[in-house]
């Protein structure tokens, strides 16, 4: 069964369409990671699939409930960790899982018994009657994903779960994501920029930028497809449009990117590959300044999906101004 | 109806836990109604006999002590719904969107948890009026005077919540509020006897709601009635004033949270 049905979704901003015509199956039991630069659509699908925008059309099914018609009963379905993090500061711990228990309608004779258990798998027992001030960063993103789990929802949307938070940190909520993924047989559907993150964590990734999905595979098929290794090139003179045409009909080479004076080449057989590029090289006058041969990682992977490395690391910064941005188009 | 209820309970005890973490803020909050109940009430002591013209038999502070507590109400209650406006810039708000509570449960109760807290405000401020000399000649009148400030709050913070809800940013807030909440206790009998205002600043103190809630909490004060207006009246519009408001509230904030922020 597909805990997650998405059809031809579409969501406009006056003239731009930030979700283009999105369909997607998740099975249910699942780690899907959606993968994308900023600005790609990631948020505005999750947004649609937790209720919290409208589409402009298509349709999308979350636990067998149409998100659009039957809000409600999606709601109670799912459980939603954003990006920043939502816990109330000056309450306690606890105090904020009670906030949470109750939103989610848990009945007051399992609330205790939940919140101590989830506490327990967080290991948060000792520090649960300190205010939430007091915790570092990587306590309160822990606070937040038990606060998604703890009415035991059937999906948990995890929406860039370890971004700002030191490597640590990082590996250390990768665990528990594990953790709770095997202890609660939930579907997982995650956002992340992070290649190494994804390639953690999910069983598939699919490639988002400019609204569309560009390919949806799990993370080993993805890397294979590539090609088993990398070969960076740079070089300077000659006429670059032969030298590729030369190279594209090496038998090895799977894939070539360029930018400027740079190739990605996408390869087996990688030490084989060289001598013959040189080759070439050298029949074209072509003088190669640099040249390394790597194994792809899903960066390789990603940019060549993308086209580019991912914009902006600083995230907060760009969702405002895509937020004016949207503004300023629906106005 | 059950589950409306409960989720405004929810929201209701989320805010007053905030409110009891924030404790340096209550005795920053008194610091203005105090500055008023003192210095205005002594700088217009020489009004008495005006006062006294209407039917009042007290100082000039006894008089508008009722005025002052109003005043408290409205401030605390108007700013109290700002929070909303950081509850969607840090994500409590999407949070309580996509749980399964009720749309207007959440601006209920942040309602209801702004009226409580602005009933304490006033209550300390009944307080300082004691401590300076305001007598009350019948002391049992406190506990219904708290709840008059409790439902009238309820419509102020409606006020708030509608702007909160509609405003996109601080700055929207704070313009619209402070434009809004000045006006409506200058436009009232709060610190001057209705009978002595002009015909035309009468005429529209008469529309405000704050001038039926300051008339009937300075008749349960003073034991004095003004201009012929009935405490019956008084409660009626202010009933009137707080379901438009839990309505209006309830809708709008509704309509609001749905678009994105």
């Amino acid at each position: 069964m597909h805990s997650i049905e998405i059809r031809s979704l579409i969501k406009s901003f006056g003239a731009v369409n930030a979700v283009n015509d999105i369909s997607l199956d998740i099975d249910s039991g699942e780690i899907f990671g959606f993968l994308g630069p900023n600005g790609a659509g990631k948020s505005t699908t999750i947004m649609i699939l937790t209720t919290l925008l409208k589409s402009t059309s298509g349709s999308a099914l979350v636990s067998g409930f149409n998100v659009s018609t039957q809000a409600k009963q999606v709601r109670q379905s799912i459980g939603y960790v954003q990006q920043e993090s939502t816990v109330d500061e000056y309450l306690t711990g606890r105090e904020n899982l009670i906030l949470q228990a109750r939103l989610n309608h848990i009945p007051k004779s399992e609330m205790n018994a939940r919140i101590d258990e989830i506490l327990e798998l967080i290991e948060l027992t000792d520090k649960q009657h300190d205010s939430v001030v007091t915790y570092s960063g990587g306590m309160r993103k822990r606070l937040d994903i038990a606060g998604g789990l703890l009415h035991h929802p059937k999906i948990l949307f995890l929406d860039e779960p370890t971004v700002g938070l030191d490597i640590q940190t990082r590996r250390k909520i990768w665990e528990y994501i594990k953790k709770i993924h095997v202890e609660f047989d939930m579907t997982i559907f995650l956002t992340t920029h992070y290649m190494e993150e994804a390639d953690q964590l999910c069983d598939r990734i699919g490639i988002i930028d400019h609204g569309k999905i560009q390919v949806i595979d799990t993370p080993e098929n993805m890397k294979s497809a590539m090609g088993n290794e990398v070969i960076s090139l740079k070089f300077e003179n000659g006429n670059s449009d032969e030298f590729l045409s030369l190279l594209h009909k090496i038998n090895f080479i799977k894939k070539i990117n360029v930018e400027n004076n740079k190739l990605t080449i996408f390869t087996s057989n990688g030490t084989e590959v060289i001598p013959k590029i040189f080759q070439i090289s050298s029949e074209l006058e072509i003088k190669i300044i640099s040249i390394s041969l790597t194994r792809p990682t899903l960066d390789d992977v990603f940019i060549s999906y993308t086209g580019h490395e991912i914009r902006d690391e600083d995230t907060k910064f760009n969702k405002k101004r895509e937020h004016a941005k949207m503004k300023r188009l629906r106005a | 109806m059950n589950s409306l209820m409960y989720d405004t309970y929810t929201i209701f005890w989320r805010e007053l836990k905030r409110y009891k973490k924030s404790r340096s803020g209550v005795l920053i909050r008194l610091i203005q109604p105090a500055i008023w109940i003192v210095v205005i009430g002594n700088t217009f002591s020489g009004t008495q006999p005006l006062i006294q013209s209407v039917g009042f038999d007290g100082s000039y502070i006894e008089f508008m002590a009722p005025g002052v507590i109003i005043l408290t109400a409205i401030f605390t209650s108007i700013f109290g719904g700002v929070n909303t406006l950081w509850d969607r810039r840090y994500g409590f708000m999407n949070k309580a969107l996509t749980s399964p509570i009720s749309r207007s449960s959440i601006a209920l109760g942040k309602m209801s948890a702004i009226s409580l807290i602005s009933a304490l405000q006033s209550s300390l401020i009944i307080g300082i009026a004691l401590a300076i000399g305001v007598t009350f000649p019948n002391p049992f009148m406190i506990a219904p005077i708290m709840l008059i400030v409790i439902l009238f709050s309820m419509g102020f913070s409606g006020i708030s919540v509608v702007v909160a809800a509609t405003a996109k940013s601080q700055e929207t807030f704070w313009g619209v509020i402070n434009f809004l909440g000045m006006p409506l206790f200058m436009l009232s009998p709060a610190l001057f006897p209705l009978e002595l205002l002009p015909n035309w600043l009468a005429t529209i103190a008469k529309l405000n709601p704050v001038t039926y809630t300051v008339l009937l909490v300075r008749e349960m004060m003073t034991g004095v009635s003004e201009g012929g207006i009935s405490a019956i009246l008084c409660i009626g519009v202010i009933i009137v004033f707080v379901l438009v408001m839990i309505g209006l509230a309830s809708y709008v904030f509704t309509r609001e949270v749905n678009k994105p922020f």
